[in-house]
């Protein structure tokens, strides 16, 4: 018998599958969005180098984030969204699974086969871009592996982050200004629009208290040895707290938000 | 036969906000909320036996959904008690879950845009059906639905009825003891109507599975169940057979009768004048007098000259009407 929540993953993900012009068109924007922001921080980084922070590393930074991007843009699962303000979420009622976990699964699915089907050509063709403007490899091994092993346990708290919307949805019968709301704080907070390492120390120390710079900012910076081994690994533990926290809150919100549900009308 | 469904004393009330109108209440409203009480269910109590079809019908806004809500799980009433296939559905849902099947008629349990047979299969793992079980019961459906073809296609690529009867399967693939159908027949064309309605009485004979069925379709009602529970303003207002409305309303008769000529002033005793048309006049019978064809021949050939004429009985739809105007619905 196989597990329920791959089952559900599976097909999330063939569903992703089944739309070729997303892709190719989430392509090309992420390509542009990339330009333009390098572009942007080149101009303002004359100085070569701010809270040591270089331009090649910044370049790298933001193609990480191009290439990662459904990974670590959090936002409103949309088939959720959908089935709660439509009022199909009662099916969801009459199957003998966990809502929290389906919806869990659901998302991730939705994020993976987003992200593996635009990864590879972003980072191909930013590698091949000359310095200060391309990819620059990692520094070294260990720190591509811890690179890895961030970037998984960021997507997973992208999620987790991102399922607080399923609950203000609950309350507030729309999913378009609650996603709005949490995609607005954690891209701010978590370094998407600003890369964290650009921003004042004092910022950055309240920063690292809160969970959202831990979904992106953690393995890019891990990636371009702008955070070293061994302050990766503490982070790394730090943001596993936040992902087993986000979880269990989570879960209680969408608990008692079903508890006060009434779906309405025919 | 034992009873599977029993509903005890179950109210359910909503709490609304009230609007108030008028130029400026949209900022009154958006600062000072009122809330009103709406009784959506009033005391209702009912049983139903294992192997039935009953059909749950009441005017629009009268509780059905609400009813069919509670009894799968959804909702949670403000208060009494009921117990489904041995379970409290709202307290202890993951179990009892797996024992029904729901079809809302205007909603869909189906991914939109994966092949239909993709959704089974994660329906399947879902309900945890093995995978010896799961190909019989699609065999099973596939026959009784003819569902070969539309399998391998999207969900939204199908037309309605095509989606109802992939619906209907979806529901049943863990075969259900219980099965709640909400406006099954909803917008679907004669053809599939009638497809449907095949297939829940065979359905429930082959597998003995309980059905629930709201529905506005007066025909469901009396080509599927064998029991009506009539519901109006939250509360129930009858519960029998069908039949046994029908007999209440048996004698009413409608006769039209064509002359050969125009008549002025058409009048015949023990007769209601419906209608009268130059040379067509339609007659009810009074309250409760039995009809005779006979006699009724031999009074109106003896004033008119008659050519032609038909005696219609009051349809399904116009009983119900006629009921739901009795209770004040």
């Amino acid at each position: 018998m196989k597990n329920i929540n791959i089952s559900i993953f599976k097909m999330q993900f063939k569903k992703e599958l089944q739309y070729r012009a997303k892709a190719i068109s989430g392509i090309t924007t992420q390509f542009f969005w990339g330009i333009m922001y390098i572009c942007l921080y080149t101009a303002f980084m004359s100085s070569e180098l701010i809270n040591g922070f270089t331009i090649t590393q910044m370049a790298a930074y933001i193609w990480l984030g191009q290439a990662f991007f459904s990974l670590r843009y959090p936002g409103m699962h949309s088939n959720a969204g959908y089935e709660i303000e439509q009022g199909n979420v009662c099916y969801k009622f009459t199957r003998p699974i966990n809502l929290y976990n389906q919806w869990y699964y659901e998302y991730l699915g939705e994020k993976l086969a987003s992200a593996l089907l635009r990864f590879l050509p972003i980072i191909i063709i930013s590698i091949l871009l000359p310095t200060n403007y391309g990819l620059s490899m990692p520094v070294n091994f260990s720190s591509f592996i811890l690179f890895i092993v961030s970037l998984i346990i960021g997507c997973l708290l992208c999620v987790s982050i991102s399922m607080f919307s399923i609950y203000f949805t609950f309350v507030t019968l729309s999913q378009k200004g609650t996603a709005t709301i949490i995609v607005a704080i954690s891209n701010l907070l978590g370094g998407s629009i600003i890369p964290i390492p650009l921003m004042p120390n004092s910022v950055q120390n309240v920063l690292n208290f809160l969970p959202f710079r831990y979904i992106s900012d953690l393995p890019f910076r891990i990636y371009i040895g702008n955070i070293g081994i061994t302050d990766g690994l503490i982070q790394i533990g730090i943001s596993l707290f936040w992902l087993v926290t986000t979880i269990l809150i989570g879960k209680i919100l969408i608990k008692k938000a079903l508890k006060k549900t009434v779906i309405q009308g025919g | 036969m034992s009873k599977i469904i029993e509903f005890t004393n179950i109210c359910k009330q909503f709490k609304i906000p009230e609007k108030k109108n008028g130029k400026w209440s949209f900022l009154s409203n958006f600062f000072k909320r009122k809330y009103k009480i709406i009784q959506a269910l009033d005391n209702i109590n009912f049983s139903i036996n294992e192997g039935d079809i009953v059909g749950y019908i009441g005017p629009n806004g009268a509780g059905k959904s609400t009813t069919i809500k509670i009894m799968s799980g959804i909702l949670t009433p403000t208060s009494g008690e009921c117990i489904i296939n041995g379970y409290i559905p709202w307290k202890s849902r993951k179990e009892y879950v797996k024992n029904i099947g729901v079809v809302f008629g205007q909603r869909s349990q189906l991914w939109w845009d994966v092949p239909v047979i993709d959704s089974f299969e994660l329906l399947k793992d879902i309900y945890k059906i093995s995978d010896e079980e799961y190909k019989e019961t699609l065999n099973i459906l596939n026959k009784a639905l003819n569902l070969e073809e539309l399998l391998s296609r999207p969900l939204r690529q199908l037309s309605l009825g095509q989606k109802m009867k992939c619906e209907l399967a979806g529901s049943l693939l863990h075969k259900p003891k219980i099965l709640f159908l909400d406006e099954p027949t909803i917008g679907l064309d004669a053809v599939t109507k009638l497809a449907v309605r095949d297939f829940v009485k065979y359905i429930n004979k082959v597998w003995n599975t309980t059905i629930i069925l709201t529905t506005h379709d007066m025909n469901d009602i009396e080509a599927l169940t064998n029991k009506i529970i009539l519901i109006g303003k939250g509360k129930i207002l009858y519960n029998g057979s069908f039949d046994n409305i029908k007999h209440q309303y048996a004698n009413e008769k409608i006769i039209q009768v064509e002359f050969t000529k125009p008549y002025e002033n058409v009048y015949l005793d023990g007769y209601e004048l419906i209608s009268h048309e130059k040379n067509v006049a339609t007659f009810k019978t009074l309250n409760n007098t039995e009809f005779h064809t006979k006699s009724f021949l031999n009074e109106i050939s003896q004033k008119y000259d008659i050519v032609d004429f038909s005696i219609n009985s009051l349809s399904v739809d116009e009983i119900l009407a006629r009921l739901y105007k009795e209770y004040k619905l």
